[in-house]
């Protein structure tokens, strides 16, 4: 869970003298939004954004993208006229939760990766969250999702997971959220097999509430089309 | 009347997998039945399997996939890559009885004498990816029948049509770099039933890309939906392809019925999804479909849905 398992490694730089050209071709060429400014030996001393330059422009209306005036002016600016100094930064130890917290807390994009000696080793964008999260939840590995209402007391997770396993059905991953509704949890395994049906019937059996997607959609959209009215 | 072909072999009711699985040997005779009592056997073209030459099952498998395979069945193995895949002894052979009498009946198709098919086959095959057996299938049928009628009869361009409600990965996978096999599928939500895949945004990859469709639908949608989505994705999809063959994964686990999945189609809705296939195969390919069995596990239904299924083939 820890940041290290998402970040990218490969990270491209530019120094605080590079100027605002090198670091806008940078960006365009390699489609990235956010890149670290270090100094020698890649010690971290500030971020610049593309949303930076554009702001950096004394008026992005009046140059025409790409014209030779635009160009001047991109060249006689350094990276260090415009980026931010005081970097958020995740750190080794900060983990996947850590970084939806601070990506949530401020309106970044991405967030670089120091060591103790605030040497730049990585950097986690949105986009990396996300792919880590895709993995987390085994959307895309072929099983089947369940979704099952109970009370929110100790204990209720263990026992459907029981239940699974008496059933000898593969676990992917579980998912347990608390206060779906007032006082219930709503639990939702995902399961490694398309042969689910006895299983469902067990949980029916023993009296669990089976969030049936048909009720859910026609819940949902119905309630969407009262509102549209 | 169509000269319409059937391949069923006793053999394939050999294959086991354990009491309580849902893909079980009663499925097929489930079938078979209802097409005899419907008074349907004697108007097709009986069809029997003979084990096919092993490199038509290369096309699509890995040498080293089927000698896994063949082991495990020979070690007396009950599972193969999960628990989902149960087999007995003859699996293996079984398996490519399949693939053998789908080729045999592409023969007759393609040689004119039979105009159209349906392989009542098992163990199914549309989950199976090249070197991994899932979902309750080892050998991928239908994109071997399509490889084969490439390569075996020239065909160019081959349309698959996967009406089973699960989405057919495996056929989506092998074939989502390559314009030459179109692969659509019209499948349960992927977020709410196996295998997760086949999304609307999925639409193939490389050369492939624009050669793969999906149609997704919402638990507890039936008839009405399927109607709405074969002419709103299928239809333009193979006007702008213009196969020269269909193929037809038919799965009959849509069947509101059916407890493996979530949605509500009809008998009578199958009967139409099925028309409306076959008129496309008309429009395009003067009629050339096979239709190859995948799921379908209601017991009390699929004898109706077999019958009707075979019927709508011999339609004019």
């Amino acid at each position: 869970m820890f940041v290290t398992k998402a970040m990218t490694r490969k990270v491209l730089t530019v120094t605080p003298d590079d100027s605002l050209l090198d670091a806008r071709e940078l960006m365009k060429t390699h489609k990235v939004h956010h890149v670290p400014v270090v100094e020698k030996g890649k010690k971290l001393v500030g971020i610049i954004s593309d949303r930076d330059i554009r702001s950096a422009m004394p008026s992005t209306l009046y140059y025409e993208s790409g014209s030779e005036r635009e160009r001047e002016k991109l060249e006689r600016f350094r990276v260090k006229d415009v980026m931010t100094a005081n970097v958020i930064t995740l750190s080794l130890r900060d983990t996947l939760q850590d970084a939806l917290l601070l990506l949530l807390k401020y309106d970044f994009g991405a967030l670089p990766v120091v060591d103790n000696e605030g040497i730049l080793v990585g950097i986690l964008a949105v986009r990396d969250l996300l792919r880590a999260l895709v993995t987390l939840l085994g959307i895309g590995q072929p099983g089947s999702l369940l979704c099952l209402l109970v009370e929110d007391h100790l204990g209720e997770t263990k026992k459907i997971v029981d239940l699974i396993f008496e059933e000898k059905v593969p676990i992917g991953s579980v998912l347990a959220v608390r206060h779906w509704e007032p006082g219930k949890r709503a639990v939702f395994p995902y399961l490694m097999s398309m042969n689910i049906g006895p299983l469902k019937k067990r949980f029916q059996e023993q009296g669990y509430k089976i969030l049936d997607p048909v009720e859910w959609y026609l819940g949902d959209v119905g309630r969407e089309k009262q509102e549209k009215k | 009347m169509r000269r319409t072909g059937f391949l069923y072999d006793e053999r394939y009711l050999l294959h086991r997998t354990g009491g309580g699985h849902p893909e079980s040997p009663e499925r097929l005779k489930a079938i078979y039945e209802g097409i005899v009592s419907g008074g349907l056997l004697e108007k097709v073209r009986l069809i029997r399997a003979h084990r096919p030459d092993l490199t038509w099952v290369e096309t699509v498998h890995p040498r080293a996939y089927m000698e896994r395979l063949e082991k495990a069945c020979m070690n007396d193995e009950n599972e193969f890559d999960g628990p989902d895949n149960q087999m007995s002894r003859a699996t293996f052979q079984v398996a490519l009885l399949a693939v053998g009498g789908i080729l045999e009946t592409l023969d007759l198709l393609m040689s004119g004498e039979i105009d159209n098919a349906f392989c009542a086959v098992r163990p199914p095959g549309h989950h199976a990816e090249p070197s991994y057996a899932m979902g309750f299938c080892f050998f991928n049928n239908i994109a071997i029948a399509a490889r084969y009628l490439q390569k075996r009869w020239g065909v160019q361009r081959v349309g698959i049509v996967d009406i089973d409600v699960h989405h057919g990965n495996g056929t989506q996978l092998i074939f989502e770099a390559d314009r030459t096999v179109f692969y659509y599928s019209i499948h349960e939500h992927p977020t709410f039933a196996f295998p997760g895949t086949g999304r609307e945004f999925e639409l193939g990859r490389d050369k492939g890309l624009g050669y793969s469709k999906n149609s997704v639908v919402v638990p507890g949608q039936g008839d009405e939906i399927y109607r709405f989505l074969l002419e709103r994705d299928l239809v333009p999809a193979f006007e702008m392809f213009r196969p020269e063959a269909i193929l037809v994964s038919t799965g009959f686990d849509a069947h509101a019925d059916d407890d493996m999945a979530d949605l509500k189609v009809t008998t009578e809705g199958y009967a139409w999804i099925m028309r409306r296939i076959k008129a496309l195969a008309d429009q395009f390919c003067a009629g050339r479909l096979v239709s190859v069995l995948e799921g379908g596990y209601c017991l009390e239904r699929l004898p109706e849905l077999g019958r009707d299924h075979m019927a709508v083939l011999l339609e004019d």
